[in-house]
């Protein structure tokens, strides 16, 4: 388990990154700082959609996914706890279980309303 | 570079085709592309074959060189291309390069997907695979959920309704009815999709705001062309549809990294790329197919193309010119949402159902007056896409 998401801010030009590129999206450079961006974390729902056609191996009726932009500009997808949500609604993130695979468990961002 | 054309055109009707295996629905397709050009035993320099999921459905690899072997194109160059959903536009637009360049005269281009002998979690699971690995695959996001998200932002921007998506699957289902290839024989209406108390059953949601009959099928299919010089066009005593203009353009592979995710800059450039080079607009097109996996796409790629202002697409919708006797006419052959998906066919199929339209051979589901005609093909949720523009020439 993780409290904190690793997101990469451009050592030129300041941009912040999440998901890494090896190049920044903005002005290429090649250089980041890490920063350790501290969870649980408040940020605005900008979409969602929920989810009746399941992958692999959930067992849930449905699924509601969502991009959320923090504070700092960092956008990221994750699952939201309650379908109950609107676009533009406060939500508060953690870090869960999203998913196994083949045994092995992978966690990510859980969203909650704020 | 060097005029080329398209010498023959070949598609098997998509759907569920138990009795065939992969192998069998490419050798059948490429076959019908070469004697629809009538080009006898004359040698092939190359064979691309587009496909994205052999190796994950059906555990096969090295496709195209399988292909030379079963089609006795030896020594031909061969090819196997996966660029996503997009593997067929690619597999034409190598072919194109290679004809143009003058290193090949003639070459096969064949996209082929079997996809219906898999249970459905697991084919929507290899498509997902596309997504973004560490930010989007991990949290069970599906092509149709990440339409889902895609949707509520661009119909909330753009005033565009569920009815206007209801009426692109149904002006499409109709078309499908025209064309004897396309795998949903149907038609549907508003009253039974959307305003019946039982629509909620009959359409039930699948992705939010996106319901059953806003998303394409899962299909088998296959779909060829044979390229070469313009000049041979007249030899084989063909019409010359000549690829005028190729455009690709990729995008960021995770949504949330777009600064917005309502444009699909890909779909803009790849467009605009292709118009320049075929010197023409979109005012000049004559019959447009594009990739409507999801109802709203047909909207927004239409419009990112530059066929209606942003916004306008779905006016257009609600005025019929995009039907069949419109003034710009979209997806005449019932398009993926009737034709069918068959992902690494679709981009060739594409191009074929214009081929057709503008040689005057598309029966049923021929336009008036097709003198050129655009293709799309958006791969990923629009990361990679590639825009083809034919031209009939006199």
């Amino acid at each position: 388990m993780s409290d904190k998401l690793t997101v990469y801010k451009c050592k030129k030009c300041g941009r912040v990154m999440y998901p890494w590129h090896d190049r920044c999206l903005k002005c290429k450079g090649r250089e980041f700082d890490e920063i350790e961006m501290p969870l649980p974390a408040t940020g605005k729902l900008l979409t969602y959609s929920q989810l009746f056609a399941l992958p692999w191996r959930f067992d849930v009726r449905f699924l509601t996914l969502g991009i959320v932009e923090f504070k700092n500009g960092v956008r990221a997808m994750g699952q939201l706890k309650t379908p109950d949500v609107k676009v533009g609604m406060q939500v508060k993130a953690t870090w869960g279980l999203v998913r196994e695979i083949r045994g092995e468990k992978l966690y990510g961002l859980k969203f909650e309303p704020a | 570079m060097r005029k080329v054309a398209i010498l023959g055109a070949g598609m098997i009707p998509f759907g569920r085709r138990d009795e065939d295996t992969l192998m069998d629905m490419l050798a059948v397709t490429g076959l019908k592309a070469m004697d629809d050009a009538g080009i006898g035993d004359r040698p092939i320099d190359a064979v691309y074959v587009g496909n994205m999921g052999a190796p994950i459905l059906e555990h096969k690899t090295g496709l195209a060189s399988a292909l030379v072997d079963r089609l006795c194109l030896f020594p031909a160059a061969a090819e196997s291309i996966e660029n996503g959903p997009a593997s067929g536009g690619s597999a034409v637009k190598n072919g194109f390069l290679a004809v143009a360049s003058g290193y090949c005269d003639l070459v096969l281009v064949v996209g082929a997907e079997k996809m219906r002998d898999t249970i459905v979690w697991k084919g929507t699971d290899f498509v997902a695979t596309m997504t973004h690995p560490l930010v989007e695959y991990i949290y069970g996001v599906t092509l149709p959920s990440m339409a889902g998200m895609f949707a509520r932002l661009y119909m909330e921007k753009y005033g565009v309704t569920e009815e206007h998506l209801a009426k692109i699957a149904i002006k499409n289902h109709n078309n499908g009815l025209l064309n004897p290839y396309a795998h949903i024989h149907m038609r549907i209406t508003l009253e039974g999709i959307l305003h019946h108390p039982h629509a909620k059953v009959n359409n039930p949601v699948i992705a939010s705001p996106l319901r059953f009959y806003d998303m394409c099928p899962v299909s088998d299919g296959a779909a060829a062309v044979l390229l070469g010089p313009a000049e041979m066009a007249k030899e084989l005593k063909k019409p010359e549809i000549a690829i005028a203009g190729i455009g690709q353009a990729t995008d960021t592979h995770a949504l949330q990294d777009r600064d917005d995710p309502t444009d699909l800059k890909a779909v803009t450039i790849a467009s605009q790329k292709a118009f320049a080079m075929a010197k023409l607009k979109p005012k000049d097109i004559n019959v447009v197919q594009v990739h409507d996996a999801f109802t709203i796409l047909e909207i927004a790629e239409s419009e990112h193309a530059g066929f209606f202002k942003k916004g306008e697409g779905a006016k257009a919708l609600d005025e019929g010119r995009t039907e069949i006797g419109g003034d710009i006419p979209i997806n005449p052959d019932g398009g993926l949402k009737a034709r069918g998906h068959p992902v690494g066919a679709t981009g060739v199929a594409n191009v074929v159902a214009i081929t057709w339209q503008l040689r005057g051979e598309a029966g049923d589901f021929q336009v008036k007056k097709a003198e050129n005609g655009f293709a799309l093909n958006f791969g990923g949720f629009g990361n990679n896409v590639i825009a083809t523009i034919l031209r009939r020439e006199a």
